[in-house]
């Protein structure tokens, strides 16, 4: 995994390098009196000298036929972002518009833009997956999900 | 409480109906998730510990144990019927499952699964009953620098066995005990890493980043890669094994029992690594080991078996000592916390009804899963039809609810979205999952022990190694870290020479 790891290796290594400096800035103490930053300090030296290793091994050692291990699909990713973008957007508005809104907004999303079902698939699901999701966290184990805009409706 | 007044006060707890039902929807829900495969038992257990806030931490240990254990049979279902296992530790059981479904004997394969699953289930669970105390009582003995040390070898054994490269496990170790560190600090007060971003005041959660880590981004993969399945479309029959059947897999199911037993106890240890050792041993005693990979029983026997035993003993670490053994043991750790409990050497006395009331919730839910597997066969072939592109919103859409509730706070499903991008990224690179969350939960408690132990010795690095246990723990710690740099040099040598 050549490239891969070199990538890999560099992102932990500066991670944890900064880690380091982060816990000397919040004080070792002393070793009677180890101080909050004590352990992650060594923690840190000790994540950096691991992924330096990663990082020089792959340095030294190429080996070409193993690089699609990482390999990224692109019509995958272009699966991936749509959907993660849409996660996120639920989680913003959903205090917002409620659960019952963004939850029906985020099925008809995943199974007509996404999954390229039918119309009348998709609007018949959303709407039972929302109905029973609603009947089983709010009303049978009462988490509290937001009700949003959808607030005068006390039911 | 001697062992005998433990067991019985511990029927009186699991017996009541409603720990009965409680139970029951464990061991069911765990079957189901073991059947479906992109969403294993750490997510499952995450996802539903939001639901249990309500209840009595008992019933909710109850539950979330028996997701665990319940997963365990449902996981060989698939494997035997789709060649597709349904979580980690059924992998092997397709080698020789399948074959048997494809020679026409998914009937007696799901029979000895379930039954090989049974007797090993019941045997961890009874031996759980007498070393749990025992270990108790050996654990009360310890100090902060033998707690160190153990838990440096629960670390150490985890990303020993991970499948990948060490040195990644280990910097994934090291990453979770970063991760550990932020919010505040217990024994000063101080705020660290926290980088003044609200959410990071109390930390990085644990359920969160499971979810994240082990639901979410198996979900991201799963996109990428279309799941392809064959169902099997001939109909199961003859569930029960025959005697032959029998006489050639009794021994196979003991050994596994035995063998899984005892690989579950070890810290770093479970489920996933007893089923691959028993089916190693199977074929190397077998008279036919030819016969491996293509239908034999005993593969099929041997591993589920071991997997239940490992499943049912891996609750020894986390009930006596409070160190979980695997993940999943981790986030259930982060469960009893949250419901206020302290695992450790004295939950036994804190606690007794949560530790005796758990134990033999075990015995019951082994007997429900008996029961409740070979009927309820032909369902969860049917719940294996549900297409990807329903399953997969459904998985999400529990994940975001699951989070949301922990705290009614969306920041969690923003910490939760985060793990699950960084568990997709780490798996695309190669990097595991499980010595992060192990060493993340572990984190806080080494850390103390770690300050704890230089204040006792007043600063004095060989406390760790003066105290026999501690040396002990460090002594076995440093040969897993030495073994593979010796075998990787010949490796690489013999390579050269090539």
């Amino acid at each position: 995994m050549g490239r891969a790891d070199q990538a890999s290796g560099a992102f932990w290594f500066i991670f944890s390098v900064f880690i380091s400096y982060e816990s000397y800035h919040l004080g070792l103490g002393s070793l009677h009196q180890p101080g909050p930053g004590s352990f992650f300090f060594l923690t840190g030296i000790v994540t950096a000298l691991l992924s330096l290793t990663i990082l020089l091994r792959s340095l030294k050692m190429r080996a070409p036929e193993e690089t699609k291990a990482a390999a990224f699909e692109k019509r995958g990713v272009a699966k991936i972002i749509p959907v993660l973008l849409s996660l996120f957007l639920y989680a913003m508005l959903m205090e917002r518009l409620g659960f019952l809104i963004v939850t029906l907004l985020l099925f008809i999303f995943l199974l007509r833009i996404i999954e390229k079902k039918k119309w009348w698939l998709t609007i018949l699901v959303s709407l039972i997956v929302t109905a029973i999701s609603y009947l089983i966290f709010e009303l049978g184990l009462q988490s509290q999900l937001p009700k949003g805009i959808l607030d005068f409706l006390s039911f | 409480m001697d062992i005998f007044q433990g067991v019985i006060y511990g029927f009186q707890v699991a017996c009541q109906p409603i720990n009965l039902m409680y139970c029951f929807f464990g061991v069911l829900i765990g079957t189901l998730v073991g059947v479906l495969p992109g969403l294993g038992p750490a997510a499952a257990i995450a996802l539903l510990l939001p639901t249990t806030f309500k209840v009595a931490p008992v019933s909710a240990t109850i539950m979330l144990a028996g997701i665990y254990y319940g997963a365990m049979y449902g996981g060989s279902t698939t494997s035997i019927l789709v060649n597709i296992p349904g979580e980690a530790a059924s992998v092997v059981t397709c080698l020789d499952g399948y074959q048997m479904a494809q020679k026409g004997r998914a009937g007696p394969a799901l029979g000895i699964a379930a039954f090989g699953s049974f007797i090993a289930g019941t045997f961890a669970v009874i031996a759980l009953t007498f070393v749990g105390p025992l270990v108790c009582n050996l654990a009360l003995a310890f100090g902060p620098p033998e707690y160190f040390a153990l838990m440096v070898v629960g670390i150490t054994v985890l990303t020993y066995l991970s499948s990948g490269s060490m040195t990644k496990a280990l910097t994934m170790a090291g990453v979770g005990l970063i991760l550990s560190g932020v919010g505040m600090d217990t024994i000063s007060g101080k705020y660290r890493f926290t980088f003044n971003i609200r959410s990071l005041l109390d930390g990085i959660g644990i359920v969160p980043m499971a979810m994240g880590l082990f639901g979410i981004s198996e979900v991201l993969l799963n996109l990428e890669t279309e799941i392809k399945r064959d169902i099997l479309t001939a109909r199961v029959k003859n569930l029960f094994p025959s005697l032959k059947d029998w006489g050639e897999s009794i021994w196979a199911i003991v050994r596994g029992s035995i063998l899984g037993f005892f690989l579950g106890i070890l810290p770093g240890g479970g489920a996933v690594i007893a089923s691959f050792s028993s089916y190693a041993i199977e074929k190397k005693i077998s008279k036919h080991p030819e016969a491996f990979g293509k239908g034999a029983i005993q593969g099929v026997a041997g591993p589920e078996a071991a997997n239940n035993a490992g499943a049912g003993s891996s609750f020894i670490p986390l009930l006596t000592l409070g160190i979980p053994a695997n993940p999943v043991m981790a986030i259930l750790l982060g469960a009893l916390m949250i419901h206020g409990l302290q695992p450790g050497p004295l939950l036994m006395q804190t606690a007794p009804e949560l530790f005796w009331g758990t134990i033999v919730s075990m015995y019951i839910g082994n007997g429900m899963l008996l029961v409740l597997n070979l009927p309820l066969i032909p369902i969860w072939v049917k719940v294996l039809k549900i297409p990807y592109y329903l399953l997969y919103p459904l998985i999400l859409l529990f994940c975001m609810i699951g989070a949301y509730s922990l705290e009614n706070s969306v920041a969690h499903i923003t910490l939760m979205l985060t793990f699950g991008i960084l568990g997709f990224l780490m798996k695309k690179f190669g990097y595991e999952g499980a010595p992060m969350i192990l060493a993340m939960v572990l984190g806080q408690r080494l850390e103390t022990a770690f300050r704890r132990s230089l204040i006792m010795s007043h600063g004095d690095f060989s406390i760790f190694v003066t105290r026999p246990i501690s040396l002990g723990f460090l002594m076995t710690a440093a040969l897993l870290l030495i073994i593979p740099i010796i075998t990787q040099r010949k490796k690489l040598s013999t390579l050269k020479e090539e």
